[in-house]
């Protein structure tokens, strides 16, 4: 019969509970902050569906991120309360030991280190993710509150800070990701299955493999001990009220990040009326109603009868396909055409009467045939000398 | 009543009878030529030399009921150049009814009438276009009874019509698409001058610049929808992509081909570009690129009086969603940039931070937990060979 393992507290319920809520909220902003990101891959076309349609799933992402202010507020609170009332051990601060257990760490996976390194309460890999965890906060915090209130931002700082806050809380949404699904995953999912913060306790050997400092000051007794109740107290009547007024603040500060500019959210509606009016005819031409008659309709006025204004557009779009360079004959620069081909000049600049370019189309059978109007353009483009 | 009378009556009623069948039966005849005998091969009775013998004269005209007069002269000179003419199309493959002179009585009251009576002959040879044109806004307002609505012959007049496409490639020859926007202004004159003005029309209809999109290109041809539907402003885009991505077109102007990109890469496009996947029949109120650009007044971004790029106008136009937009405002979108060095140096430096945190960051965690990984396993083999 094997005795019930002894077991250590590790994680009270309220923590676990934080933890839940952090879990939530973060898998949510990420899976709904993913298309906004990535929004022409088809895996974000596929949770914007799940979530019905861009503005519902933008809606959960701010109701996420409500959420995970709250719960940091919440943090904030217990930590000063542990802080001032129950003066616990700062286990979180970052200290030089833990870039030295991170190095031996590093050391004995490599082989050059002969043990691994004996951590307490909090091991660098925590204190590395916990941090990185306020870090990444602090980041999406700022730069979403830039986003979610842009006019508010620019009447503050450059404009370019939105643009810039949209990069970042991106990439850092990005980093963030990455590291949770690598570090902390392996760290607590992998290496071992650590369920500490879903029982709230280690059995020994856990202890002793992952906190064995911990472990040794609870056996010594020289880890944190119960604070005098007339102390706590006294404390406590300091504490509350003063934590009070900074939750209402930091409360409204949260409102205000949610509730202090529409305009971004719900723009106004873009009107139609610019389009123009649809159906206005021309007046005084009566159409619609002129039937397929050939009134005879004033030419198109050509505004510039020259040969980059019109000619040459004219010959490139009829003549070319053949006056390439084909027939010794190129109409494709003002140059060529004065040249002519073969036959010698085809323009005689102020003679369009005699010129070949005229005369070849007169009798009307040319493989490229001008319509009459062009070819009177033409005409009187050569009459006026044929300017380029 | 006698009975001679009753014979010579019997003799009446049978005669009636015979002529009302003759009649009906002609009429049943005649009806059917009108239906099948449209097939241009079947009916081609009559040359056009016949036909413009006649109406080949000028000033020949006929006046309606409705007061209105009806050319029947044919321009020869037009016609002769007329894509339809060069094709050899006969008269009457599209005046089916017409096989002999005197000519059938028209029951059309008004020019408009007539025109709606003979136009869908087109689908005898154009059964394509004819088809698209049944989907298009001029069908479906003909449908609800404004007979003012273009048909085929609005805008394409059979008797002068030029060949449209290049008979090779298939483009559309150059002072054809400039007409484009002119037929279009007979109905929409005061969007053609605001087109006339713009970027694009003005480098249509004064520098016959054959780059540019004319009506159809944003509206289609022949099946034209409504432009005004959820739908169609979110493809849109699209629309504007079809060009502004080309970069042979573009590097001719210097244009750059980015503007897709940058534009979904940012809030707004993200947003139209999620949300016509989603629900491309739903409003959205955040703006495609006609919503700052303009629809038919679109304007170069450099003009001096309309241009975007100049940011106190681009702040009106960001005013019109965002009313209490300041002046800092029109910065936070950073006007099709990609961001570097010079143009959105926040950004730009966010970004490369960014580039080398990631990897730094990313790559030490898995440097770590694959040194781990395989620590442990070689931990465990010689723990496993000890024992």
């Amino acid at each position: 019969m094997s005795k019930t393992p002894r077991t250590y507290p590790r994680f009270e319920l309220a923590r676990r509970i934080e933890h839940l809520i952090m879990l939530l909220s973060f898998g949510t902003l990420g899976i709904t902050g993913l298309p906004q990101k990535y929004p022409s891959s088809g895996i974000s076309h596929f949770i914007v569906n799940l979530f019905g349609g861009i503005e519902g799933t933008r809606s959960i992402h701010h109701i996420a991120a409500t959420v995970m202010m709250v719960g940091t507020i919440y943090h904030l609170l217990v930590f000063g309360y542990k802080f001032y009332v129950k003066r616990t051990r700062l286990g979180m601060l970052p200290a030089l030991q833990d870039v030295r257990d991170g190095l031996q760490a590093t050391l004995y996976n490599l082989g050059f280190a002969k043990k691994r390194p004996q951590m307490g309460r909090y091991t660098f890999e925590e204190k590395l993710e916990y941090w990185a965890f306020v870090w990444g906060t602090v980041i999406m915090g700022l730069t979403g509150f830039m986003m979610w209130n842009p006019i508010t931002t620019s009447g503050i700082l450059p404009g370019e800070f939105i643009p810039a806050a949209k990069a970042a809380h991106g990439l850092e949404a990005v980093l963030a990701v990455l590291a949770i699904l690598i570090w902390h995953f392996y760290g607590v999912h992998f290496k071992i299955f650590n369920k500490a913060m879903w029982t709230g306790s280690m059995t020994e050997e856990e202890m002793l493999h992952e906190h064995p400092l911990e472990l040794a000051d609870i056996k010594a007794g020289v880890a944190d001990r119960p604070v005098d109740p007339i102390i706590l107290k006294k404390r406590q009547r300091v504490y509350f009220p003063v934590a009070a007024i900074l939750t209402t603040i930091m409360l409204a500060g949260v409102f205000g990040f949610v509730n202090s500019e529409n305009t971004a959210i719900t723009t106004l509606p873009v009107s139609v009326e610019r389009a123009g009016i649809g159906y206005d005819p021309q007046t005084p031409t009566p159409f619609p109603t002129l039937a397929p008659t050939p009134t005879p309709q004033p030419m198109e006025a050509v505004a510039d009868l020259t040969w980059s204004g019109y000619i040459g557009p004219v010959l490139q779009e009829k003549c070319s396909m053949c006056h390439g360079a084909l027939g010794g004959l190129s109409l494709a620069s003002y140059a060529d055409a004065m040249t002519g081909g073969q036959s010698g000049a085809i323009i005689l600049p102020g003679d369009g009467a005699n010129s070949l370019l005229v005369t070849i189309q007169i009798p009307g059978d040319h493989l490229g045939q001008l319509t009459p109007d062009e070819l009177s353009l033409v005409q009187e483009w050569i009459d006026a000398g044929a300017p380029e | 009543m006698s009975k001679q009378f009753q014979g010579r009556s019997r003799v009446w009623l049978t005669t009636g009878l015979l002529l009302l069948g003759i009649m009906i039966a002609t009429a049943a005849t005649l009806r059917q030529t009108n239906l099948v005998g449209a097939s241009p091969a079947s009916s081609a009775t009559l040359s056009n030399d016949e036909c413009m013998a006649c109406h080949g004269e000028s000033g020949m005209t006929l006046t309606l009921e409705s007061e209105e007069i009806l050319w029947l002269s044919i321009d020869a000179n037009k016609f002769t150049n007329s894509v339809h003419n060069l094709e050899e199309v006969a008269c009457v493959d599209c005046h089916t009814d017409i096989t002999a002179f005197p000519h059938p009585e028209r029951s059309a009251h008004s020019l408009r009438e007539l025109s709606l009576e003979l136009y869908t002959s087109c689908k005898e040879c154009h059964s394509e276009q004819y088809d698209k044109t049944l989907d298009s806004m001029h069908e479906r307002t003909l449908a609800g009874g404004d007979t003012n609505a273009a048909i085929c012959t609005d805008c394409h007049n059979p008797h002068t019509q030029a060949r449209m496409t290049h008979p090779v490639t298939g483009e559309i020859l150059l002072l054809e698409k400039v007409k484009i926007p002119q037929t279009c202004a007979r109905c929409h004159s005061t969007i053609y001058e605001t087109y006339k003005q713009s970027v694009h029309g003005y480098a249509l209809t004064s520098k016959y610049n054959q780059d540019v999109p004319t009506c159809i290109d944003c509206h289609g041809v022949h099946n034209i929808g409504d432009p005004r539907t959820a739908s169609y402003r979110l493809e849109s885009p699209q629309i504007c992509a079809s060009c502004h991505t080309d970069s042979d077109m573009m590097d001719k102007y210097g244009v750059s081909t980015d503007v897709v990109d940058t534009y979904v890469a940012d809030f707004h496009g993200a947003t139209i570009e999620l949300f016509e996947k989603r629900s491309p029949d739903h409003d959205s109120n955040k703006p495609v690129c006609y919503d700052c650009h303009g629809i038919h007044d679109i304007k170069s971004p450099d003009d001096p009086d309309h241009g975007i790029a100049l940011k106190e106008n681009l702040l009106i136009t960001c005013q019109r969603c965002h009313p209490e937009a300041d002046a800092n405002f029109p910065d936070s979108w950073m006007s099709h940039y990609v961001p570097d060095a010079e143009h959105y140096p926040i950004v730009f430096y966010v970004d490369w931070f960014y580039k080398i945190l990631i990897p730094v960051v990313i790559g030490g965690m898995l440097l770590f937990v694959i040194s781990d990984i395989v620590r442990r396993i070689i931990d465990k083999r010689k723990g496993a060979s000890h024992s």
